[in-house]
């Protein structure tokens, strides 16, 4: 099984880890299925991030067979923002759902104009293309998406695709905590975490702070893997989890120990009845979530009011 | 014996709506929403209160303007998580949405019913444009929540125009004549969406909303009908329901493409079909009358051969 597969430690420069139990202090969390200290756990986790970041796009497209692009497209479809809406995506490294946000306000922002240009009918040529004009500088409506991630390896390959793939206007890059958000109270209209809530060492503090960043009325969206209840998909994903990915992971990546603890952290992670509660104790609103194929993963919505 | 009737559908008809009155004033007490109870107190300095743990519920006093519904309206939606249980805030947070739907109403006529005009009825409440992701998408909440406030309107005009009645302050008006004035008082209250309308009429046929919708069609027809009052036709009540039914549709879909000034065709061709309908009950009656008699005829004429032959018989 897993556990004598699961090397002991990642090896590190002095001062940052123990051994799992004895010698921990500070609260007990786990880290895939070893038992550490919360500290020690941040710290595992922004190795892994920053081992993977490289290959992170690759990795995800391999080990979900590209579906994490639809679960991804569904996730935006739900959101359904409209043009002059101000995204904060938390833990959004390397951008997916940035870059689907400006797709989707780009294609809003063109059926308005369409729109509006069938109702003047009657404009001359000059007029036409005057408006034309002023809106091509307001192709985003006003709309702005912040990337936050606490690795700044994970941000670096983020602004590089970014450069690469030519989104320039609306997008910024922060750098800074789930736990503890750079931002003022009331700022954003949606709130998003990808695959990332997961990472996060203090669950509770990460939605307190959503809610605090979050405006009234605001929406709190999350996408993660969660529980699947059907057993002879269980054992068929439990399966593939533990026998193909980390193999993968070792193929393409180089690095099989951060891909177990992906899919060990996967295994530990509350199931959506739970997370729902955790999302309501943090003072949201009609919560509520779906599952995308049969459970493996969930979304989560909740709004403050 | 008809009057009876209509008598005891009258008190079937108070008890119904009595029941939904206290329906509504069981309804646990509410975990207050605190960000836009903060927005409406906008003077208040008043400080946001801790957040509250799941265990621990604010049992405050019920929020300011809540009033029993006095119309029942179609089955709410219900926002559940897929566990199936309901959130303790169902009525706060439903008022909410109808405070952004009512203030989306007037983005209508530009946005149509769509997130967008949503999107700014909540602006206008001060929330965040995301809060139109609470609804659908295509706007069925807000069409439904429009026909459920005009069906509302419409009994509190007929339930006025009925207490001047009693008050013996106007005539009682002939059955045709209200019929039309109370299909007419409720299509007038569709002109400043109208160019949209047809749009919410096929969202209205969705299968998802057809539940919804044709409840609150049956219900306005029947406020009519009581209103109304129990004249002399001699339709039962499926009946009139039908008839009245297919007055209001029909006339909704000429009001669509009628461009005439104040929609003028529209009102004619209302007031043709109630003369229509009115003319049916009395051939309905007629043939019934008929048909007895008919029948009255075919009864004496076999006594009449019966004793004939038993008195062919007897001799």
């Amino acid at each position: 099984r897993c556990r004598c597969r699961c090397p002991a430690l990642l090896s590190r420069p002095a001062g940052a880890l123990r051994a799992g139990r004895g010698l921990a202090t500070g609260p007990e969390m786990h880290f895939g299925f070893q038992t550490v200290t919360e500290d020690e756990r941040r710290e595992k986790i922004y190795q892994v991030f920053e081992s993977v970041a490289k290959k992170y796009d690759v990795m995800n497209d391999s080990m979900t067979l590209g579906i994490h692009r639809v679960w991804k497209d569904i996730f935006m479809h739900k959101m359904n923002p409209c043009p002059g809406t101000l995204l904060l995506d938390v833990a959004g490294g390397t951008g997916d759902i940035a870059f689907r946000f400006i797709n989707y306000i780009r294609s809003i922002r063109e059926r308005q104009l369409q729109r509006k240009l069938k109702h003047h009918q009657n404009l001359s040529w000059q007029e036409i293309f005057e408006s034309y004009q002023k809106d091509k500088f307001n192709s985003l409506g006003d709309s702005q998406v912040v990337v936050c991630d606490i690795n700044r390896e994970m941000l670096k390959v983020g602004k590089q695709k970014a450069q690469h793939l030519g989104y320039s206007e609306g997008l910024s890059w922060v750098l800074g905590n789930a736990e503890e958000l750079p931002f003022d109270d009331d700022k954003f209209d949606v709130y998003t975490i990808a695959f990332g809530i997961r990472n996060v060492t203090r669950i509770d503090l990460a939605l307190q702070e959503a809610h605090r960043v979050l405006k009234p009325g605001g929406r709190f969206l999350c996408l993660e893997f969660s529980h699947v209840s059907n057993p002879l998909l269980s054992r068929l994903y439990d399966l593939y989890s533990f026998q193909v990915i980390p193999v993968l992971g070792e193929v393409i990546a180089g690095d099989w120990k951060s891909y177990q603890y992906l899919v060990e952290s996967i295994r530990r992670f509350p199931p959506q009845e739970e997370l729902k509660a955790m999302i309501e104790d943090a003072g949201f609103f009609k919560v509520d979530y779906e599952n995308l194929n049969f459970g493996i993963v969930a979304i989560h919505s909740g709004f403050k009011l | 014996k008809m009057a009876a009737a209509g008598g005891l559908r009258r008190a079937g008809w108070r008890l119904w709506r009595g029941r939904a009155v206290v329906r509504c004033q069981h309804y646990p007490p509410l975990r207050a929403l605190q960000a836009s109870a903060t927005l409406r107190r906008a003077s208040d300095e008043h400080k946001k209160e801790p957040l509250a743990s799941s265990s621990q519920q604010h049992f405050d006093s019920p929020p300011a303007g809540h009033q029993p519904e006095q119309e029942p309206q179609g089955p709410r939606p219900s926002y559940t998580g897929q566990g199936g249980q309901e959130s303790e805030d169902y009525e706060s947070e439903e008022q909410l949405q109808h405070r952004i739907l009512t203030a989306a109403l007037e983005f209508v006529p530009e946005h149509g019913w769509t997130a967008e005009a949503i999107a700014e009825g909540a602006k206008t409440l001060g929330l965040s444009v995301a809060a139109a992701g609470m609804f659908h998408s295509d706007g069925s909440e807000l069409i439904l929540h429009f026909v459920s406030e005009c069906n509302a309107k419409l009994s509190e005009l007929l339930e006025k125009e009925q207490k001047l009645v009693q008050l013996g302050e106007a005539e009682k008006k002939p059955i045709d004549e209200f019929l039309r004035d109370a299909v007419e008082a409720r299509l007038r209250m569709l002109i400043p969406y109208i160019e949209k309308w047809p749009q919410a009429l096929s969202v209205l046929l969705l299968p998802r909303n057809i539940p919804s919708s044709l409840n609150l069609l049956t219900s306005m027809i029947d406020d009519i009908w009581h209103y109304a009052g129990d004249q002399s036709t001699d339709f039962n009540w499926y009946t009139r329901r039908a008839v009245l039914t297919g007055i209001y549709n029909t006339t909704e879909l000429v009001m669509m493409q009628d461009s005439s000034p104040g929609f003028e065709d529209t009102w004619r061709f209302l007031g043709n079909r109630v003369a229509d309908a009115m003319t049916m009950s009395n051939t309905a009656s007629q043939v019934q009358s008929t048909g007895e008699a008919v029948v009255q005829g075919l009864m004496g004429a076999a006594v009449t051969v019966s004793n004939a032959e038993t008195s062919r018989a007897v001799r």
